[in-house]
């Protein structure tokens, strides 16, 4: 049979331009210029000891980027992962008084991941927008922390808490080792099994992904409840640094985590994004703090510098993004 | 020349738009090299070529969508420059397109005069009404649109008639339709018709695209030919043009018949296995009652008129849908209507009507698009896509597509023929007894349309039983062993295609109103004489049972609406055969029969209506019968 149609044969990129499409790469070049100029403008920046300042200061906001990046895949939001690490530490808290650190830990992540089945649900059985839904939760969250724990500090944690953080392996500390193996595990769960691709189809054309046999529902509750329980885990690790939980723990966390994985490149209508680029995403966010920090910007205005950067940097990769495309 | 002020010249026509060389480049890819284009006032211009050839961009052009990279466009014998739609509104050029622009929430008036609510000032609604008015009166349409309902509500012919009547609000002068009829059943497409040859009339100038050729050449003046964005024909005359050439045009060459059942097709044995069986389907509201079966290797067509439950239904066999009753057994086994994925294990595959927003995950590889339902029917942890290695570059290979293209981003690239073959691919690759098609071909151009009927055909002589739901009747009856017609939700008849021609295809699958006059009409016949009525087509010496109303079981005609008969098998032979415009008493005297003809007040043949009545009892004037036959067929 004939067949008539011939598919346009399109002149394959170079080899440059086919990298320099990847918007990774290009954010990558954004972390270094970022890191480059602090180094300039302070000449702590670059070392050793601030360089592992850095990684430590990622690991609370990485984890929670984590389960972000799953919800924002499905092309959901959930902004209660703040609040929510707030009444998970003080559940941690209160639960160390009476059970041993596994248990209590266990309990703090099961009951994030609890939260977050109640809004995945409420989002995907009932058909709530994802951002009411965790709005609602976020302000409920707040509260619970705050009754919880009688409006104060739970102070007296056990200080073996502490050696999840500082305990180091190969010279690296365990929070440390524990991001990068959890966002290998998260690249290695998003792009080899059938779970990460059809959260990439849910988000992308859920009503396809159904049509083609996916479980639509349950891989978009999922995210949330992803999103909850790390929630719990990044608490866990701040807690144990400041053997200290507190109610308003996790303030604002959900600001940080949502502008980390769009700076990663990642879509808010779902399909698209990747964990290396909220990797990259969440260390452009720490290091822009921490440059902050070090040339002594008054903690009243790194809320404007930020927010400025973030857009600024947004803003410079989509006019790049449509010249390098033509 | 002055466009503006000549009057039409008696011999010639007025110029409206010309594009010379016209060139669009979207990222690689170059949609329009060196495209060429004229369009006169009072003509009705067809723009063809395969998917791809970059029509829509031209329309898109034109009608200020896309600026052009180079080229120059003349209308009304100036250079213009369109930045915007605004721009081309505003000196009259109108784009009706397949995606509507309609506002879904606002009034049909509202929409009409969309671009007058952006005025200052306070609206004059009962102005806005008479002139909208106005405009419908023009185009014949005088009582087809509510003004006052919110186009939501709308079907999409009603909302087409919306586009164009907000078209003419503006005054626009040259009207471009891209792919009107794609999802018209014949008689909406009809009116379509007749309304593009009214605004013909009345001097517009019209641009027609479509990838049916017996629309382009009922309804166009000029045809203009575009492969891989050039033009290949320019302004040809449709008159004397045929078939062959105009596919030759299009296509580069030579197409053999495309219907054409190859050796290996024999048509489906009667007594392969049932492979699907659908018994007393419901799924409201859409779905009311629908039955049928298709047998192993048998092409089974599904048709009926545009919003008659056909996806529905579809949708409810596969799962996508809620079952409101009745029951479905694939291959022997109930299927239960949880999830798509229950169907999909059990053996069936679906391809949805809507290529964008119910098959292609647009973020997801041209790859993993074709790997999704082996992803969905899969159980495991990890994709497993290896394990359809081989299977996909088989199907790679006959679908002539290479396979470093599989590799590409996205599917959004590739046309929409090629869309479509890699969905139909999709799910080859899971090797199903039953696939269900809908619309499988729409929007794909005619040389696509062969290779996925020849593909179709492929399949089933594999033994894979094919439902293929189409408002294309041709395609219908040239491709199916056997059609169900489904009309207001429920199944009319179950024909094999041989019996039937789309004239009879379309009275089956007239609309419910039709249906309810004519059985009133025989209902009253049959029980004011003590008798029995029916409307049938009658070919040569088959019939083809529309309606039926049998008073009294005693004269049962031997047939019932949806059935087919061979003349000599009914119990009025005699009559049916005379057709004489007098009551024919059959061999048997048992009873006696007037069978008139009946024709639509546009003098379209409707068939054949009959009533029976006792030989013994003084016998009815056959003219009062005819004209009340008449009367009813007035209303149709
Ligand atoms: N917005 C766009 N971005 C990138 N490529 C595009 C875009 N629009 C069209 N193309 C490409 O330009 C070419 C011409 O497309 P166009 O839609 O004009 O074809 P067409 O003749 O209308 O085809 P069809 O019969 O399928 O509607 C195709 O190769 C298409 O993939
Ligand atoms: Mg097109």
């Amino acid at each position: 049979m004939a067949n008539t149609e011939t598919l346009n044969r399109r002149a394959p990129a170079s080899p440059l331009k086919q990298f320099a499409q990847r918007l990774e790469v290009r954010m990558l070049l954004l972390a270094l210029l970022i890191a480059v100029c602090l180094s300039f403008l302070s000449p702590f920046f670059l070392t050793k000891s601030n360089i592992f300042n850095l990684l430590d200061q990622s690991v609370v906001i990485g984890i929670v980027a984590v389960g972000m990046t799953f919800v924002i895949l499905t092309g959901g939001i959930d902004l209660s992962v703040g609040s929510v690490a707030g009444l998970t530490g003080i559940i941690l808290g209160l639960s160390l008084q009476h059970v041993p650190i596994v248990p209590a830990i266990g309990i703090a992540v099961v009951a994030g991941g609890f939260i977050g089945l109640i809004s995945g649900t409420l989002i995907t059985v009932f058909g709530l927008a994802p951002f009411v839904v965790t709005l609602g939760v976020m302000a409920i969250g707040r509260s619970l922390a705050y009754i919880f724990s009688g409006q104060t500090a739970i102070s007296n944690i056990p200080e073996a808490m502490q050696n999840i953080v500082y305990t180091d392996v190969l010279g690296i500390p365990s929070n440390v080792l524990f991001l990068i193996a959890l966002y290998a595990a998260a690249w290695g769960y998003l792009t080899y099994t059938k779970g990460g691709r059809t959260i990439y189809a849910v988000g992308s054309n859920k009503e396809a992904a159904r049509a083609a046999g996916l479980n639509t529902t349950f891989y978009s509750i999922l995210p949330y409840v992803l999103s909850g329980a790390f929630a719990a885990v990044a608490i866990t690790f701040s807690i144990s640094q400041l053997l200290s939980a507190d109610p308003l723990m996790g303030n604002q966390m959900e600001l940080d985590a949502i502008a980390a994985v769009v700076i990663g490149g990642a879509s808010l209508y779902g399909g698209r994004g990747s964990m290396i680029g909220t990797l990259i995403g969440v260390f452009i966010m720490v290091m822009i703090r921490n440059g902050l920090n070090l040339m002594g910007v008054s903690p009243f205005w790194q809320g404007t510098a930020i927010g400025t950067i973030i857009i600024l940097a947004l803003l410079v990769e989509r006019l790049v993004s449509s010249r390098i495309s033509r | 020349m002055q466009p503006n002020t000549a009057p039409l010249a008696e011999t010639g026509h007025t110029t409206l738009l010309t594009a010379r060389d016209i060139t669009k480049t979207f990222d690689r890819t170059r949609a329009l090299q060196g495209a060429n284009f004229e369009l006169r006032e009072g003509e009705v211009h067809g723009l063809l070529g395969a998917n791809g050839a970059g029509k829509s961009t031209l329309s898109k052009v034109i009608s200020g969508h896309y600026t052009l990279d180079s080229g120059e466009l003349t209308y009304r014998g100036h250079e213009i420059r369109l930045r915007s739609t605004r721009d081309a509104l505003r000196i009259g050029i109108a784009i009706v397109m397949q995606e509507t622009s309609l506002v879904p929430d606002l009034t049909v008036l509202e929409n009409i005069f969309l671009p007058e609510l952006g005025r200052p000032g306070r609206l004059d609604y009962s102005e806005l009404r008479r002139r909208g008015q106005e405009i419908l009166n023009d185009l014949g349409q005088g009582d087809s649109l509510p003004f006052d309902w919110e186009v939501r509500r709308l079907s999409s012919a009603q909302k087409q008639l919306v586009e164009i009547a907000k078209a003419l609000g503006v005054r626009a002068k040259l009207l471009i339709f891209d792919e009107p009829t794609a999802s018209l059943s014949p008689g909406e497409a009809e009116r379509l018709f007749d309304i593009m040859a009214r605004l013909r009339s009345s001097g517009h100038g019209l641009v027609f695209v479509s990838h049916r050729l017996e629309e382009v050449f009922a309804i166009t003046d000029r045809v203009t030919v575009m492969r891989e964005g050039r033009t290949v024909m320019n302004a040809h005359p449709t008159a004397t043009l045929s078939q062959a050439e105009l596919i030759r045009a299009m296509v580069g060459a030579e197409l053999g018949a495309i219907y054409e059942r190859g050796e290996s097709h024999h048509v489906a044995e009667t007594d392969a296995p049932v492979a699907l069986e659908v018994r007393n389907l419901a799924s409201a509201p859409a779905v009311r009652d629908v039955s049928f079966s298709v047998r192993k290797g048998e092409i089974l067509g599904i048709g009926g008129l545009v919003g008659a439950g056909r996806s529905e239904t579809v949708e409810a066999i596969f799962g996508l849908r809620p079952r409101t009753g009745g029951e479905v057994t694939l291959g022997g086994k109930k299927l239960r209507a949880d999830s798509p994925q229950t169907a999909i294990r059990a053996g069936l595959g679906f391809v949805a009507e809507d290529r964008r927003t119910q098959n292609i995950v647009p973020d997801l590889s041209v790859k993993e698009n074709l790997l999704l339902a082996h992803l969905g029917a899969h159980r495991g942890f990890f994709c497993s896509y290896a394990s359809r290695e081989k299977k996909v570059k088989e199907l790679l290979a006959k679908l002539g597509m290479p396979e470093d293209r599989v590799a590409d981003a996205s599917m959004l690239n590739f046309s929409g023929g090629m869309q479509q073959k890699i969905i139909i691919a999709r799910w080859l690759l899971l090797e199903p007894d039953v696939l269900i098609l809908d619309e499988p071909t729409k929007g794909v151009d005619i040389g696509t349309r062969a290779s996925i009927y020849a593909m179709l055909r492929d399949i089933a002589a594999e033994g894979v039983a094919l439902v293929v739901v189409s408002s294309d009747f041709e395609e219908l009856l040239g491709l199916s062993d056997r059609v169900v017609v489904i009309s207001d939700g429920r199944t009319i008849a179950d024909l094999p295609s041989a019996m039937l021609d789309e004239e009879s295809l379309t009275l089956l699958a007239a609309p419910r109103t039709s249906m309810v006059r004519n059985t009133e009409m025989l209902n009253g016949l049959a029980r004011e004489h003590g008798g029995s009525g029916f409307w049938a087509l009658i070919e040569g010496e088959r019939l083809i049972c529309l309606n039926a109303v049998v008073s009294n079981p005693a004269l049962d005609p031997g047939f019932r609406a949806g059935q087919a008969r061979e003349l000599g098998a009914t119990q009025i032979p005699e009559a049916l055969r005379r057709r004489e415009p007098i009551f024919v008493p059959e061999a048997d005297r048992s009873r006696t029969t007037l069978v008139v003809p009946m024709t639509s007040p546009r003098g379209h043949d409707l068939g054949w209506v009959g009533l029976s009545l006792p030989a013994d009892r003084p016998l009815p004037a056959p003219d009062t019968i005819k004209s009340r036959i008449d009367t009813m067929a007035a209303t149709l």
